[in-house]
């Protein structure tokens, strides 16, 4: 897979990962509050593209071929998690995507989730691959 | 043995059935010529010139502009490169990154990294890495897409 399609499968996955989370967010204080109107400034569906796409730009760390180990791996993961936090706490502040501390700390929060859950889907289909791969392997491997 | 053969309408509906009472060396050398594994390719090794066996090649890499051929225990220089070998050696190679070539009937095992790329441990224990843009190669190839 080449760098843009990568990019553009990736701009596309945390988009709607953001979206998923404000709508999260919105069923919640339809519950607790019953608020039935969200309002939006303009300019919110593009922010959510935007950071999609920056967010896209720093999984580029994940993706580099030259990374080899299992602890060159978690140094990046770790550094990812952190890069990509700081970006969205960047653009939200930009995008005003929140006022206060506390909607502030709504959005860490949803982020924690979204970004654990992200990995352990990754980590399961990996998985599930590694498995199909393993079993097929198995049936044509020569003999030692 | 009576031979039969019948005329296929593509080279995708191509296909050897062999019914046979034991597998004997003979049927196993067919198998490995219908599977392109009979092939050979000539080697450098000590100034001298050497026939190996498709079917006795781990990997070959290539390194600043030359090739190298990894047996089981053994490294030899070919004069062929990547491109040419993916085409000599046929459908148990698979290219596995811009610069190496491996035989799939040598992977003991892969495992899966968080980078998207599988890590292939070979017969004799040597370790690959087999690139995340090569992986779909290698899950058309043993039919697991």
């Amino acid at each position: 897979m080449n760098r843009a399609k990568l990019i553009f499968n990736q701009t596309l996955m945390i988009s709607t990962a953001i979206l998923f989370g404000m709508g999260i967010r919105t069923a919640i204080l339809f519950v607790t509050a019953g608020e039935y109107m969200i309002s939006w400034q303009w300019y919110i569906p593009l922010s959510i593209i935007a950071v999609g796409f920056l967010c896209a730009l720093a999984s580029l760390i994940l993706y580099d071929d030259s990374a080899t180990g299992k602890v060159n791996m978690r140094v990046r993961v770790c550094l990812h998690c952190i890069l990509v936090l700081a970006i969205v706490s960047l653009s939200g502040h930009f995008f005003n995507w929140y006022s206060s501390l506390a909607e502030y700390l709504i959005i860490v929060i949803m982020y924690i989730i979204i970004y654990a859950f992200v990995w352990i889907a990754t980590v399961w289909m990996l998985k599930v691959d590694e498995k199909k791969i393993n079993d097929a392997i198995s049936e044509i491997r020569d003999e030692e | 043995m009576k031979v039969t053969i019948n005329k296929a309408e593509s080279y995708e509906n191509e296909s050897a059935v062999i019914n046979a009472v034991a597998v004997t060396d003979e049927i196993r050398n067919a198998v490995d010529i219908l599977r392109n594994n009979g092939a050979s390719i000539p080697v450098i090794s000590e100034g001298d010139t050497l026939m190996i066996r498709a079917s006795s090649i781990y990997y070959i890499e290539s390194v600043d502009k030359r090739t190298y051929v990894y047996t089981k225990d053994d490294c030899h220089e070919t004069k062929y490169r990547l491109y040419e070998l993916e085409e000599i050696l046929g459908v148990n190679f698979l290219r596995c990154s811009k610069a190496m070539i491996i035989n799939i009937k040598k992977i003991r095992s892969v495992r899966a990294e968080l980078n998207a790329r599988l890590s292939a441990e070979l017969l004799n224990g040597e370790r690959l890495i087999i690139s995340r843009g090569y992986v779909k190669d290698l899950k058309k190839k043993l039919g697991v897409i």
